[in-house]
């Protein structure tokens, strides 16, 4: 069995068996929750370690394994053609529905292991997490464990209807942990707010999915083609270069997709419901969603929408598009985030600014803005996941997050506050943290391109989120202690520390060392990005 | 020295701060003795390793053994981007070792007796080695992406260092001040690095110079405007106009690191990347930079003659040395820039240690009207700081003399108006300074606790001595021959010029001694508020800067802001979402109507539609 195949499959069955056990035992579900996310936790670092060594095709944990000790590269000789041909390893595929052309079948590369690996790593941290929740804790730890297998599930998928099912499978769960376990008065609204947008967003992808794949069909018959496919998709795409995607579905396809996946991610317009969403929900919840699940929409864009921009669209309109929405994102949520009175409202809407960052990394179309893309991506899940964890610590402690109501915390919790501190410069771009080293990249990418857009993503880079993070830091951890915080406790034990050491200690390590995610990008990404014809498409200067 | 250690020692002179600092933090409750020994004993090392490798290496360079820390896209085609980490170790930057790990070793050690009494002498001694890392980070780096990585982490490590009493909303403000002021300049200068890397396709500080070598036309039209923009960069970062107005809020910090950081080194780091990246620069270009630090000087030095803060009297004071370091460079005179760079690192470091001591010994009184009578009751501090105040002032043989006269020279050759400015710049400095000298030192005590005041424990004062003796002796080497390295461009001034230089500057000192010597001896308020009037007051509230920023934030970055909270509140989140829902709960109640429930109503509708089909399709 594929090491991917239990990376999600072990959260589900886990949820199976939590929902079997009377809610009474509600410390055995925690460490029941937390055995079922550092299992996967470990598989994909073994995974994302042996990722240049393992063979491409099939391999299970004994080959991981066989991997990890022998550093040179070995073969598979039962290796499928097309995964081999776009450097997919641990696949595994087997049928599930032939007449529609749908099947199972993962399998990763660069750009998938490393969201694996940061989607594995925030599911263990928002499990830690999860213990502020008191009410059905029961239902609670299943509902996360769908989410946190959904989503790897996801990440793993080379099928375009299974990632969409795994997808959705991660994604139901949020709208009813932010309307059960939510907190404020919105959290009703909220919850409405999110189902609305996030469902669709998931429709408008579903169509687009389900129109590519028939007219792929539909107008390439080959009995070796399912529809479904990624790999086959790839394939088809560079033989009949964009034939096979049909004249007529040309312009309604690619929208159809950027703007599915777009309001998946919360581009701009259609952002609003991302802050209220995480002001609102639980912690655990905030930080898989902000975190990991989030990440889906430009997993797809990258994946699916990105290869069929040379066939579908040559005038680049959509993709100038992309390109306009995303540095509205990121400038705008920028400056609506510097008028934020609650922490947990400005850390949203930075969010939702760091989001542009990807965007423009992507809409870039070279090589660099997207290893910039994907590098931001990986980093702000673990900082999304850090910065709510913390303020979900923060909220417990204080009840309140409103800003002119704190101050001082830096001396009254040393390591939640020196943690915090760290985050928000983190989200402002200091080097030494991952954000720093994807934004510069994303950067030197876009201004090949668009260098006017590019002094502008500076100046939020630089500049805007230093205003808003730094008025954050002034507000919350500087300034006098009133008087009634005396009583705040800061996270002592090394229980309570764990996930937050954790998710640092990634974003630093990530921070110093980019290679870690750049190279694999590079040495797994590269076939099928020149298979795609990005360099063709637009070359670069010089 | 073998080919292993001289790839080994620059990496210990980086990391030995760096591991001091991780050490601290990551034992959250160590001992204060026990974390100031770590970084003083970090420091140290790397000032040892520094002398090692500025011994070994002077004059031949150290090969450069770059690591890949980032690479995207295909190595081979074109438009790829690896941004390695390597060392680019000349006789610049090996002196500039030198100078910042030897100030740094001695405030380490000052520090240690200053704060002695602080609650939080780990987090303080953690951030100075962070800073002491990321100030060698930048001496040190191979490329301009790697300058720029701990371009911000000295930004960020000022930023802790001068909110370390984060309680004080003072000192949070100025933290934070400092640290956006500081980005406001790096915005132009990574700008400016983007801009190099397109047209030329590397970064490396090395390879940036032998293609401009080969081809100086190789920037083409927008040479200018890059080196413009990576000016942005030094005049955000040694405060020069029109961004200077952190460096005096910055005085919140505690003192050794107004000395350290302030003073000596992160501050003059901008004077060292325009020595850096000279050969960047063309004749526009450099004009332009030569105004602006003219400019700074004589604004600062105007400013500092009205200031009643001790710490901000000398923040002003360094804001006019730099300058005065600045115009140097835009002369085109690289290495008198790094000459006075470096005297006025001893010099400053020593009267910030100075001013420090004195404000230990009056409980964190900074008002130099309460202060007066010092001489007597602290004279090692006393000697130090009027050596510091001869050594900024220019007299002969201190090291500020050999210096200060060298910019001077060039500037009576190339440009005679910046020469003028400079003497009068040379006149302020001496005034400003002997009158902190006569108010604080001179005259009868004019508050209690000055009356009571004690000298400082040797801790403190033995690395004062030591930065009074290289204060005064640091002259010697206008003997060396190019300490600083070779700048090909570079063209010394004629022999005449440098005496006229070296008249003009003596006299402009002592005239301004002897200004100062007639307002303020034995005076027991300031007498230039009443006998200049507005321009005094106008000195005093520092030209106003600060209020025209504000005023400038509020209606630009500010009001953007607020526009797009408003529309994001009222268009986007209100009209636009709210309206699409109403639309559909409108549309809903609409089509309820229909459902009347009446079946000749329904039976009316069924014929209409059959109509309609009828008449469509027929």
């Amino acid at each position: 069995m594929s090491p991917l195949t239990l990376i999600w499959l072990v959260p589900l069955l886990m949820a199976l068996v939590l929902l079997a056990l009377p809610a009474r035992h509600t410390g055995l579900i925690r460490r029941l929750t937390l055995v079922a996310t550092l299992l996967p936790l470990l598989a994909s670092v073994l995974v994302f370690a042996t990722l240049e060594s393992a063979p491409a095709g099939r391999g299970t944990l004994a080959t991981a394994w066989a991997a990890a000790r022998s550093q040179s590269p070995q073969f598979n000789e039962a290796a499928a053609p097309l995964e081999v041909q776009y450097q997919f390893k641990y696949t595994e595929r087997t049928q599930w529905m032939p007449s529609l052309g749908i099947g199972y079948h993962v399998g990763v590369d660069g750009l998938s292991a490393a969201l694996l690996l940061m989607a594995t790593l925030v599911a263990f941290a928002a499990a830690c997490c999860a213990r502020d929740v008191t009410a059905r804790q029961k239902e609670f730890h299943v509902l996360l464990l769908l989410m946190a297998g959904g989503i790897s599930g996801a990440f793993v998928s080379l099928d375009l209807f299974g990632m969409y099912l795994f997808h959705e499978l991660a994604l139901v769960p949020t709208f009813i942990m932010i309307g059960v376990w939510g907190r404020g008065e919105n959290r009703n609204y909220a919850a409405y707010k999110v189902t609305l947008y996030l469902s669709a967003g998931a429709i408008l992808v579903l169509a687009g999915l389900i129109g590519l794949a028939q007219f792929c069909r539909a107008t390439y018959p080959s009995s070796e083609l399912s529809g479904y496919n990624l790999l086959e998709l790839y394939r088809m795409l560079s033989e009949t270069h964009g034939t096979g995607l049909g004249e007529g579905l040309r312009p309604l396809i690619l929208p159809a997709l950027l703007l599915g996946f777009g309001i998946l991610v919360s581009l701009w317009p259609f952002h609003t419901w991302a802050p209220l969403a995480y002001a609102s929900a639980p912690t655990a919840t905030a930080m898989m969603h902000a975190g990991v699940i989030k990440k889906f929409g430009l997993y797809g864009m990258i994946r699916v929408v990105l290869p069929l921009q040379p066939f579908a669209d040559a005038t680049y309109f959509w993709w100038h598009l992309l390109l306009a929405l995303g540095l509205a994102s990121l400038l705008w949520s920028g400056l609506v985030a510097m008028r934020q009175k609650d922490l947990t409202g400005m850390l949203g809407y930075s969010s939702v600014a760091h989001m542009g960052f990807v965007f423009l990394g992507i809409a870039s179309l070279n090589l660099v803005g997207l290893a910039g893309a994907v590098l931001v991506m990986v980093a702000h899940g673990l900082l999304a996941a850090l910065s709510f964890g913390l303020a979900g610590h923060l909220h417990a402690q204080c009840r309140t997050l409103e800003m002119a109501r704190l101050g001082g915390l830096l001396r009254e919790m040393p390591f939640v506050g020196t943690a915090l501190l760290m985050a928000l410069l983190a989200g402002c771009g200091v080097p030494g943290f991952a954000n720093f080293a994807g934004e510069i990249t994303v950067l030197f990418g876009l201004w090949k391109s668009q260098p006017a857009a590019t002094v502008l993503a500076c100046w939020a880079a630089l500049i805007i989120s230093a205003v808003y993070m730094l008025r954050a830091v002034r507000q919350v951890l500087h300034g006098p202690t009133p008087a009634v915080h005396q009583a705040y406790v800061d996270a002592t034990t090394w229980n309570e520390r764990l996930p937050y050491v954790l998710l640092l200690g990634a974003l630093l390590l990530l921070g110093v060392f980019p290679r870690l995610i750049t190279q694999k990008m590079n040495r797994c990404y590269q076939p099928t990005m020149t298979d795609k014809g990005l360099h063709a498409a637009h070359p670069a200067p010089r | 020295m073998p080919e292993s250690l001289l790839i080994t020692l620059p990496w210990l002179v980086l990391l030995a701060p760096l591991a001091a600092a991780v050490a601290i933090l990551l034992r959250g409750r160590m001992s204060s003795a026990s974390s100031a020994a770590l970084s003083i004993g970090g420091v140290l090392l790397s000032f040892i390793g520094s002398v090692g490798l500025w011994v070994a290496c002077r004059g031949k360079g150290v090969p450069e053994h770059p690591l890949i820390w980032l690479q995207a896209g295909d190595a081979l085609a074109a438009g790829s981007l690896t941004l390695s980490f390597g060392f680019k170790l000349d006789d610049l930057s090996l002196w500039m070792l030198l100078v910042v790990t030897g100030v740094a070793s001695l405030i380490h050690i000052y520090s240690w007796g200053y704060m002695r009494e602080d609650r939080a002498i780990p987090r303080y001694f953690a951030g100075l080695s962070l800073f002491t890392f990321s100030m060698l980070g930048i001496v040190m780096a191979g490329n301009l992406v790697q300058l720029f990585i701990f371009w911000e982490l000295v930004g960020v490590s000022s930023y802790l260092l001068i909110g370390h009493w984060f309680e004080r909303p003072r000192a949070a403000d100025a933290a934070k001040k400092a640290l956006i002021i500081n980005r406001v300049g790096d915005l132009g200068f990574l700008i400016g690095i983007l801009m190099v890397w397109s047209i030329t396709g590397t970064v490396g500080l090395g390879a940036l110079a032998e293609k401009l070598a080969v081809n100086p036309e190789l920037l083409g039209t927008s040479a200018t405007l890059a080196g413009l923009l990576i000016f942005c960069g030094c005049v955000g970062k040694s405060a020069q106009f029109p961004l200077h107005v952190w460096l005096p809020d910055a005085m919140e910090g505690p003192t050794p690191v107004s000395a350290l950081i302030h003073a000596a080194t992160m501050v003059a780091a901008g004077v060292y990347l325009l020595c850096r990246v000279f050969f960047l620069f063309t004749p526009d270009a450099l004009h332009v930079i030569s105004w602006v630090g003219g400019g700074t000087a004589l604004l600062a030095a105007l400013i500092a003659l009205q200031q009643d803060d001790l710490k901000r009297v000398l923040a002003y004071s360094t804001l006019s040395q730099l300058g005065f370091m600045v115009m140097a460079v835009g002369l085109g005179a690289p290495s008198a820039a790094m000459f006075h760079l470096s005297t006025h690192a001893f010099f400053k470091a020593l009267l910030f240690l100075a001013a420090g001591s004195v404000i230990r010994a009056l409980h964190h009184q900074q008002d130099i009207w309460k202060m007066g009578g010092l001489r007597s009751r602290m004279p090692v501090t006393f000697w130090c700081f009027l050596i510091g105040t001869l050594a900024l002032g220019g007299l002969p043989p201190l090291g500020g003399f050999f210096s200060k006269d060298e910019i001077l020279a060039h500037a009576l050759t190339h440009n005679r108006p910046l020469f003028a400015v400079g003497v009068c710049v040379a006149l302020l400095s001496a005034l400003y300074m002997f009158r902190v000298v006569l108010v604080v030192f001179g005259g009868a005590s004019r508050d209690v606790a000055a009356g009571r005041a004690k000298e400082s424990p040797a801790i403190m004062w033995v690395p004062m001595l030591i930065l009074a003796a290289l204060s005064a002796g640091s002259g010697a080497l206008v003997a060396v021959d190019h300490p600083f390295g070779v700048f090909p461009s570079e063209i010394h001034p004629p022999r005449l010029a440098s005496l006229w230089a070296m008249l003009c500057g003596t006299l402009a000192l002592l005239l301004g001694a002897a200004l100062a010597w007639r307002f303020y001896r034995g005076a027991a308020v300031d007498p230039l508020p009443l006998q200049w009037g507005v321009l005094a007051r106008t000195m005093r509230q520092r030209f106003y800067f600060d209020e025209l920023y504000l005023w400038l934030n509020r209606w630009s970055h500010e009001l953007l802001s607020h526009m797009s909270d408003f529309a994001e509140r009222w268009l986007i989140a209100g009209a636009g979402v709210r309206g699409a829902s109403g639309l559909a709960l409108f549309a809903g109640s609409a089509l309820r109507l229909l459902q009347s429930g009446n079946l000749q109503t329904y039976a009316l509708w069924m014929a209409a539609g059959l109509l309609l089909l009828l008449y469509l399709f027929l």
